[in-house]
């Protein structure tokens, strides 16, 4: 074995070899085989040869080789038989193979299972070449390449072996003394044994191929199952925390499956579910089937609905705001998945936000009150003060000099002191009231291009909180898409707010009727924005003309500036501020104001 | 007439401090004026009859203020009252808090003066019934304090053999001391040493 490993790797030897050598002529006497007395052709042993290698390819097809060798061995009665098969990679068959290599030997050569020789270097590439059964005497004579394979050949009977019809190898068996020589049954048997060991390497090629096959599959199972296994456990982790409602339905209404996190949203439990009583059309209130049914629709459509909130009916009756997200099952498309989030927090925390953001409002809107009050109550003081101060000097002084002229008392130096501080008071005096009237005059108007509908929107929301306190009904008549107005946003926000302030205070005190508040906007004939502010509070009566008036006020708390700074805000924008009683109740007070862009048509 | 007297104005403004005191000084009236109460308060007032002419709305304290602390500070000085606009409740209060006068400016002359002088008699009023008691005071202070006894038991409607059994004397002895703290009271009558001792007795804690 050892020797022979180092020939297999020994390819200079490979290269010296056929020039050396006998002829093949001179080696081969296969022609003798028919001239040489025959044994009697054993049919029996034949057949129960070839039912052990049936036997065999049922039982170790991996072993079918060893056995085709044996079963040579025993019916040839030879001292060595085996396989030579050509190969590329030393293992597969290959026509192209550039050596052959022996899977099975059987008999003496057997240590030598796992050997082979080059292609052209031995007896089997002559077999090949001339495509028949070759008898060799002492081949070794040609293929010194064989010469260390002992026992020495005396005689070799080799015969193709086929693959799909190719010559990819050969059987053969070798006597190493002449105790006998082969003969034409040999030949015959042989040949017999070849197509056999043809068609069950056909087979076993088959069957390792489906085997690979039914490997390769089992894994690829394995893999899927796997995959499925983990999957799974991965799904049931998800239902079995409970983060989510997950509901199995389908699309006749029925909920099918469902993990503890929806039963307890919707306050059912196992029994009612396995009942079939909770049915997720039941659950869902009238005013969401529309939505349910654009979810329907969209899955058929699209194979999945996007996710969208609604409400569920609890089992008391009651409403839990969800938001719902799912797919269809494989298949008809009538089974499917949903996943199911309480919103009850989240609504909680947004109603929460909401009513911050509505006592902001009315934060605001008691700020911007206050704020106006509290600043034309603090000018109305600071009018009195800082013109009493001069007024009091100077009646002091008058008064003074009055007294000292009674008196025949008085020195001209003392009175023309006097006067000067007269003077100079009664200027300081003009200089107040000019100063108050820069004050109302204020910072010049920033005007841009804004939408009328939007401001009359923002003020109704600043007064939100005033009206519903007072339970009054807004009604909106916005004309849409009106021109734009070019406006100072804050002055036209502060006429509009003192307008809906002035009408929610006129309905305060009304009970025998609804208080509502129109606000209308809309074209005026002549192109201009027409804003009306109408109330059905107690009226105007007869100081209708007063209103503008500054300080004329109707009310216990106001300072009368209201509207005569409204409408001097309404005329700084070039529009027009008036007031006309409302029927049957009311007053409407209404404004103009000019388009932005220059005159309308 | 010749008394000195003086008024003390606190006006944040200047016009107003310098007309007053021109006005002031046509019926010969001497004012002092100053800018606020903290600097009022610095002032070390002289011992004759004054007054306050203040305006309610000062800087720094108002002058609703000022007058509780000038009550705190135990000095009694008569106080009108100038403000810019009427504020009935605002006047009410300094008016209950002892104010003379609450004028609203620009006030006519004449009220001024007449509540001016009012409030200088006010003073005036309460300065000699504070000498006359502090004098009282005093001839009382003078007395021994077996004197002070006797008269206590006097003025208390005791008999001279009442109150000579109380302080277990003689009933001369009691007449001795009754006739000279009757002197050095200068009391002409029981009546009169009644009342005086009525006066001390309703006087505050302050003198003894």
């Amino acid at each position: 074995m050892s020797s022979f490993s180092t020939l297999r790797v020994n390819t200079a030897l490979e290269d010296s070899i056929p020039e050396a050598g006998a002829s093949l002529e001179s080696i081969l006497c296969t022609e003798e085989l028919q001239r040489r007395p025959s044994r009697p052709s054993d049919y029996e042993k034949e057949n129960r040869a070839l039912v052990a290698l049936m036997s065999a390819l049922a039982d170790s097809p991996s072993t079918i080789f060893q056995t085709l060798a044996e079963t040579i061995l025993d019916i040839t009665q030879c001292d060595s038989a085996g396989l030579s098969l050509l190969t590329r990679d030393g293992k597969k068959p290959d026509v192209c193979g550039k050596r052959f290599y022996w899977p099975a030997i059987a008999g003496m050569w057997n240590p030598h299972v796992g050997g082979g020789t080059p292609r052209n270097f031995g007896p089997c590439g002559d077999v090949l070449d001339r495509n028949r059964t070759l008898l060799f005497r002492h081949f070794e004579r040609r293929y010194p390449y064989l010469m260390p394979v002992i026992p020495a050949a005396e005689e070799c009977l080799l015969v193709p072996f086929y693959v799909a019809g190719e010559a990819v190898g050969t059987i053969w068996a070798i006597m190493h003394s002449d105790r006998r020589k082969f003969d034409a049954e040999d030949d015959r048997v042989m040949a017999s044994l070849g197509r056999f060991a043809s068609s069950a390497y056909r087979a076993l090629i088959h069957m390792e191929d489906l085997k690979f096959q039914v490997s390769e599959r089992e894994k690829a199972e394995a893999e899927v199952r796997e995959l499925a296994r983990g999957l799974e456990a991965k799904i049931r982790r998800l239902v079995e925390a409970n983060v989510v409602g997950i509901v199995m339905w389908n699309l006749e209404g029925a909920i099918t499956g469902a993990n503890e996190a929806f039963l307890r949203m919707v306050q059912y439990d196992r029994e009612d579910l396995a009942s079939g009583r909770v049915r997720w059309t039941d659950l869902t209130p009238a005013e969401w089937r529309g939505r349910d049914e654009r979810a329907v629709a969209e899955l058929k459509a699209s194979g999945i609905f996007r996710p969208f909130e609604k409400e569920y009916f609890r089992k008391d009756g009651s409403r839990v705001p969800v938001l719902l997200g799912g797919a269809p099952f494989e298949g008809d498309g009538n089974d499917g998945v949903a996943f199911v989030l309480d919103l009850t927090e989240q609504k909680r925390a947004q109603e929460k936000l909401q009513e911050a953001q509505q006592s902001l409002y009315a934060t605001q809107v008691d700020l911007a009150r206050v704020s106006r009050l509290t600043t034309m109550g603090e000018l109305a003081a600071s009018i009195a003060h800082e013109v009493n101060q001069p007024l009091t000097a100077v009646t002091n002084n008058a008064s003074a000099c009055l007294r000292l002229l009674t008196d025949r008392n008085l020195d001209p130096e003392v009175l023309r002191r006097a006067l000067e501080e007269i003077v100079a008071d009664a200027a300081r005096a003009s200089a107040v009231i000019a100063r108050i009237r820069a004050f109302i005059k204020k910072a010049p108007a920033e005007k841009s291009e804004l939408d009328i509908n939007e401001v009359i929107q923002e003020v109704l929301a600043l007064a939100d909180h005033e009206l519903q306190k007072k339970r009054i009904f807004v009604e909106c008549q916005l004309t849409k898409t009106l021109p734009l107005v070019l406006a100072d946003r804050v002055q036209l926000q502060q006429v509009l707010l003192n307008l809906i302030m002035n009408g929610i205070e006129a309905m305060t005190a009304v009970t025998d009727r609804p208080r509502v508040l129109w606000v209308q906007s809309q074209a005026d004939e002549s192109g201009e924005i027409l804003v009306a502010v109408r109330d059905a509070g107690i009226g105007l009566g007869s100081e209708a003309d007063r209103l503008f008036t500054p300080f004329f006020t109707t009310k216990a708390s106001g300072m009368g500036m209201g509207l005569p700074i409204s409408r001097s805000l309404v005329e700084g924008h070039g529009g027009r501020l008036w007031v006309t009683p409302n029927s049957p109740h009311g007053a409407m007070f209404s404004f103009t104001l000019p388009v932005a862009g220059g005159s309308p048509s | 007439m010749t008394e000195p007297r003086i008024v003390f104005a606190v006006d944040d403004d200047p016009s107003v401090r310098s007309s007053l005191k021109f006005l002031l000084s046509t019926v010969g009236l001497q004012a002092e004026t100053f800018d606020s109460a903290d600097s009022f308060l610095r002032k070390e007032l002289p011992d004759v009859p004054s007054c306050l002419v203040l305006d309610v709305r000062l800087p720094g304290l108002s002058g609703l203020e000022f007058q509780r602390e000038l009550a705190a500070r135990n000095i009694p000085i008569p106080i009108v009252f100038l403000t810019g606009h009427g504020d009935i409740p605002m006047s009410v209060r300094a008016m209950k808090a002892g104010a003379v006068e609450f004028l609203t400016k620009p006030f006519r002359d004449q009220d001024l003066l007449d509540a001016v002088l009012a409030a200088l008699d006010r003073d005036r009023a309460r300065r000699e019934q504070e000498e006359k008691v502090a004098d009282l005071r005093r001839r009382f202070d003078s007395l021994t304090s077996r004197e002070q006894e006797v008269v206590s038991m006097v003025v208390a409607g005791m008999l001279n053999k009442q109150i000579a059994a109380e302080l277990g004397t003689a009933e001369n002895t009691v007449k001795v001391h009754r006739s000279r703290a009757m002197e050095k009271m200068h009391a002409q009558s029981l009546a009169d040493l009644v009342v005086m001792m009525q006066t001390l007795k309703h006087l505050p804690k302050k003198a003894l």
